[in-house]
């Protein structure tokens, strides 16, 4: 038989377990960012060049292969990595080389960062090389911006760069 | 400290705490109700409550950025007295079965439940944790508001250190324009069938072990809804502002239960939380392989193909499915029991089911259909007698008891004989019998782990049912009543024990009844 006093003791259990559970299902609340910083976000997907040049074919390999299998070029595959440099001012937030992907490196090369900076005025240049048989940069964006408090400003390339 | 030695410490704290606990749970709500013994059927509980409002919830879900948050906005407020408290359900019991499962997995270590047979329950328990993480931050995730967005770029930037993406999945969620409806329904695929992988894989968790708990007591059942509906209506399960990725998370309330590694990631780098997180689930998984001074696994059953003739019982109380049936070795027609080593756990619950362990049969060694080598049914008997035989005086006991309930050293005295076991269950109802008739002793205390709490998850559920004759073998009819007791009072139980023994054998000295009980069955 069940007293009252014990359903009371159950219904502080019941509220000492769920009490703190509710609470902690949003609070205490979390600081993720100072309202005060901006956010720069660089996403690039593209293809670097192709390195190498095609070769004219010919040859005994090539007179041997079937008629429907012979092509008047070999080409290589292999795509350039993309070497990309972020720069605020005179600071250098970031400077990465990212190979293309897949087995034979053939495919594109993604780039993903993301960066809290002060809000403030800044002359912002983004620069990229997509093939190594340029020296330097090949792509570039010189911008003055203006980075507000929490606002999130994205860097992407599509043909050249943008910012959104 | 070595390690080893440190773990044990903690797990000794960590048990001292539950059986403290444990003991004021069942003061208030009842051994039967008291949720510390069922913290899997608890969590099942909540997984259902979860699934039902889920679905529910569903039905009014927009699979779109658009209007997702909206149609969760209009489900909170324009239905609060239903879709409302449901939102509120959905929520709260997803945190419950966070909390029950954890306090589940530290029990069943501090309890020493994790090792040699329990292997799989063990291991296979660890993806479960996984898949309710996954499941919880699923749905977080779809509400698309401030928290949703804080969850949608971090876990992308966690996923994208691993060198399985080629494409960065932090570039779905750049900004506003760059987000897409394509995403979305890929999330709501993921927040149903990760749940049902949990379903799935929580029916694996329990498939090795027989008779198991997947409900709780009806009356916690109910205790848990009805506080549900309170809190529900109380608090009820609120949106954050709706997400906008064009402008940074800065202050986000988080769910701490679900969302506690993401924090981690902010500090420590994704890497750093993926090392932990792999690093901490493989010491889990390889836990029960470690060294430990926990006690080691004594011998499994062997069955007796001349004493077994088929009945089934041992086969139906075995809590691990260790025992099957096979044709007979030698009687034609008949069938025998057989113990799968990799399951037996060596309880012995089976010998203590066995019809062929009765005293009464006139053999000249108590060899039975199936036994435990470690205390076989035929040194349990001649034991009992020269225990019994050296008792003194009147308010003759004879207790028996478990390894893993209290400790006899200081209870024995020149009246009172003890023996303890793996599991009290191992006692065949026929040994209280033949005691109190053969007048060995005046009175059998039966004592063992916690009421509700079983070592072996089901012995002193056997135990009791065997005594209220739905079980075979039964306690037979003809033994009185008041000559046996059944206290299930556990290790913490101990002082409680002794006084109940120096109780039972004052009223086994003065009742008259009970002597009338005790002349008549001898
Ligand atoms: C969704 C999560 C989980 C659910 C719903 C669940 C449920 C259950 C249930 C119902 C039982 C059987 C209880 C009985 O009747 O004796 C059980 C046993 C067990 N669980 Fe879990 N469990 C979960 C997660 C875990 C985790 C994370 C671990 C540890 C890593 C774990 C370890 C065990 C062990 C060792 C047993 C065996 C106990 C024994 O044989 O005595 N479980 N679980």
């Amino acid at each position: 038989m069940v007293k009252p006093g014990q359903y009371l003791g159950q219904a502080l259990l019941f509220g000492l377990f769920f009490l703190p559970l509710v609470y902690l299902t949003s609070q205490p609340v979390y600081l993720r960012q100072d309202p005060q910083l901006a956010t720069i976000k660089v996403a690039v997907r593209h293809a670097g060049a192709v390195v190498g040049e095609c070769v004219a074919a010919g040859g005994e390999a090539y007179d041997k292969l079937p008629v429907n299998m012979r092509r008047p070029e070999i080409c290589p595959r292999e795509r350039s990595p993309l070497r990309l440099q972020l720069r605020l001012d005179e600071q250098t937030l970031f400077s990465v080389t990212e190979p293309a992907s897949g087995l034979h490196s053939d495919g594109v090369s993604s780039v993903y960062r993301r960066f809290t900076v002060p809000t403030g005025r800044y002359q912002l240049s983004m620069l990229m090389n997509d093939d190594v048989a340029v020296e330097g940069f090949n792509w570039q964006l010189e911008q003055e911006i203006e980075l507000l408090p929490a606002q999130v400003m994205v860097v992407s390339f599509k043909g050249g760069f943008r910012i959104q | 400290m070595a390690p080893e030695h440190r773990g044990q410490a903690v797990k000794s704290a960590l048990k001292h705490a539950f059986n403290w606990l444990e003991s004021q749970f069942s003061r208030l709500f009842t051994a039967q109700c008291n949720p510390l013994y069922q913290l899997g059927a608890m969590s099942f509980f909540y997984y259902w409550i979860v699934a039902i409002t889920g679905v529910y919830l569903f039905i009014f879900f927009e699979t779109s950025i658009s209007g997702a948050y909206a149609s969760v906005e209009q489900i909170t407020h324009e239905q609060w007295y239903f879709g409302g408290v449901m939102r509120s359900f959905h929520r709260y019991a997803s945190a419950a079965m966070g909390i029950c499962v954890t306090l589940h997995l530290l029990r069943e270590f501090a309890m020493d439940r994790y090792s040699g047979v329990r292997w799989f329950s063990w291991v296979s328990g660890i993806p479960l944790l996984w898949l309710l993480f996954a499941s919880a931050i699923g749905g977080y995730w779809l509400v698309w508001d401030v928290q949703a967005q804080y969850i949608a770029i971090t876990t992308a930037e966690w996923f994208d250190v691993l060198p399985i993406m080629v494409d960065p999945m932090a570039s779905n969620f750049l900004n506003e324009a760059s987000l897409s409806d394509r995403f979305f329904s890929l999330l709501v695929f993921l927040h149903i069938g990760i749940p049902l992988a949990l379903l799935l894989g929580m029916f694996i968790h329990i498939k090795r072990i027989s008779n198991v708990r997947t409900n709780p007591a009806r009356g916690l059942a109910a205790g848990t809804l009805l506080a549900m509906l309170v809190i529900s209506l109380w608090r009820p399960a609120l949106s954050q502002a709706p997400a906008n990725l064009d402008v940074a998370v800065t202050e986000v309330g988080l769910d701490w239960i679900f969302l506690n590694p993401y924090p981690l990631i902010d500090d420590w780098g994704p890497g750093t939380v993926w090392l932990l997180l792999v690093g901490l689930s493989t010491l889990l998984t390889i836990l029960p392989w470690l060294p430990s001074r926990r006690p080691q696994q004594t011998p499994i059953a062997v069955v007796d193909p001349a004493n077994c003739n088929g009945c089934g019982w041992c086969l139906a109380d075995c809590p691990y499915e260790a025992v099957t049936l096979k044709v007979h070795d030698f009687k034609p027609g008949r069938q025998q029991s057989v113990v799968d080593p990799d399951l037996c756990i060596s309880c012995g619950i089976c010998a203590g089911a066995c019809p062929s362990s009765s005293p009464f049969r006139h053999v000249d060694e108590l060899i039975t259909g199936i036994s435990i080598p470690s205390l076989h049914i035929k040194e349990l008997l001649p034991l009992t007698e020269s225990k019994l035989r050296e008792l003194q005086g009147t308010g003759r006991v004879m207790v028996y008891g478990c390894d893993h309930g209290s400790d006899f050293a200081n209870t024995e005295s020149e009246s009172v004989a003890c023996i303890s076991m793996p599991c009290t269950a191992l006692v065949p109802p026929a040994f209280i019998d033949y005691v109190l008739r053969k007048d060995l002793a005046d009175g059998v205390m039966i004592s063992g782990c916690c009421e509700g709490d079983c070592h072996y998850r089901l012995g002193n559920t056997w135990m009791n049912q065997r005594f209220n004759e739905e079980r075979m073998p039964i306690l037979r009819t003809r033994v009185p009543r008041k000559l046996v007791r059944t206290r299930w009072l556990g290790v913490q139980g101990q002082a409680q024990l002794d006084r109940e023994i120096l109780e039972f054998q004052h009223y086994l000295r003065h009742d008259t009844d009970a002597q009338a009980q005790a002349i008549s069955h001898g």
